[in-house]
């Protein structure tokens, strides 16, 4: 007669061999393959990666002449820095002995709010990068008056008629503005778009995990 | 971790985590990783066991999350969930046990979706509608139809009347 699952289930587990459990060696040293403490490594070598490149951009701009693009640099990168060190303690606080609806909706919305916080953070942070480096070159030293300046006394030299706003070709003030615009409009789908390609099959499969736990309760 | 710690707190449930990964594994060297990765976990997370359920359904818990969610690296250095990595036939892992029965159906519970997986491995385990309910975090009133369900497939499959 045909066996039942559940019979080879029992018969098969009452042979010796089947539950010899693998030797474990060096186990604490060897890299993890979850996904959290990848998330974990992922996060901590990108802020130390960014603090390490602020500090030294901030000095190489000071001997540069462009210490105010520095220091703009150096506080952008910082709150995203702090930001993210919050963002990362919550990993912490998802507890992996929850059941597992609880387990995936704690990681999945942990990785939501990093989502939607960081494309916020985009949506601000391309301008402002993009503005240090205007402004840092504006008031850089050009043989005792600013870069800037000067330039615009040069662009008067060709150009009288040029229309200024606040001492500044207002053509000048457009083509910032819309750059800013558009950094502005495409920081945050940047972010998500860089995010998709490493992790879009992980999140995907998420949502058809919670799903799938979902329909059992429909 | 102690050896202490994996003699007296792991090993003695090992049997559920080997059921587990070998159901979330299509190779012996995926399945010794993903063994060593839940002893890991259940380490780390030990202090967060309250005494709410039973040792054995807490590390039932953390084993089963932890297949969910791990990541390996392909040859090729991509990173998926485990089962995305699983090939359709799972033709690598056809000799892991020496009852041929097992090896078939494990083969079966294999081409399940994860969570098809984890129910039907609980159900074979011999816990209530109730304790499964729980352990994945549903109510109790749809176990019971999926359970049938599944084992319809799974039978199916050992006929192979499915892929």
């Amino acid at each position: 007669m045909e066996k039942s699952i559940e019979n080879i289930w029992k018969e098969g587990f009452l042979k010796s061999d089947a539950l010899v459990a693998p030797k474990i060696n060096n186990l604490y040293s060897q890299k993890s393959i979850h996904i959290i403490d990848k998330f974990k490594r992922m996060f901590k070598i990108n802020l130390i990666a960014i603090v390490a490149f602020s500090f030294i951009f901030l000095v190489v701009s000071y001997f540069v002449g462009v210490p105010l693009m520095g220091a703009i640099f150096f506080v952008t990168l910082m709150v995203l820095v702090i930001i993210n060190k919050r963002l990362l303690n919550g990993l912490d606080r998802i507890d992996k002995g929850e059941n597992s609806y609880q387990y995936l909706k704690a990681f999945n919305q942990w990785i939501k709010k990093q989502v939607a916080v960081n494309k916020r953070i985009s949506t601000f942070m391309y301008p402002i990068i993009f503005m240090s480096i205007i402004i840092g070159f504006w008031f850089k030293d050009a043989e005792g008056i600013p870069l800037g300046k000067r330039l615009v006394n040069e662009v008067l030299f060709g150009f009288p008629d040029t229309y200024l706003l606040f001492g500044i070709p207002l053509i000048g003030i457009v083509i910032l503005v819309l750059i800013i615009g558009l950094l502005a409009f495409f920081g945050g789908k940047i972010y998500q778009w860089d995010l998709n390609i490493i992790y879009g099959r992980v999140f995907r499969k998420l949502e058809e995990l919670m799903a799938d736990i979902e329909s059992l309760n429909a | 971790m102690s050896s202490d710690f994996y003699n007296i707190s792991i090993l003695p449930f090992s049997g559920i985590i080997i059921k587990l990964c070998r159901a979330y594994t299509n190779s012996q060297e995926d399945f010794e990783d993903y063994y060593q990765e839940v002893c890991l976990q259940i380490w780390r997370s030990k202090d967060n066991f309250r005494e709410k359920s039973e040792w054995s359904t807490w590390v039932y818990r953390i084993s089963l999350n932890v297949c969910l969610t791990l990541l390996k690296k392909k040859k090729n250095n991509s990173q998926h969930f485990v089962s995305d990595t699983l090939p359709s036939d799972g033709s690598e892992y056809n000799n892991a046990f020496t009852d041929e029965s097992l090896n078939l159906l494990y083969d079966a519970i294999r081409k399940l979706s994860e969570i098809d997986r984890a129910i039907i491995m609980l159900y074979l385990e011999e816990k209530s509608y109730q304790e499964i309910g729980d352990i994945i975090g549903t109510n109790t009133n749809n176990i019971g139809v999926r359970v049938a369900r599944i084992k319809i497939r799974l039978k199916k499959i050992l006929d192979g009347k499915i892929n």
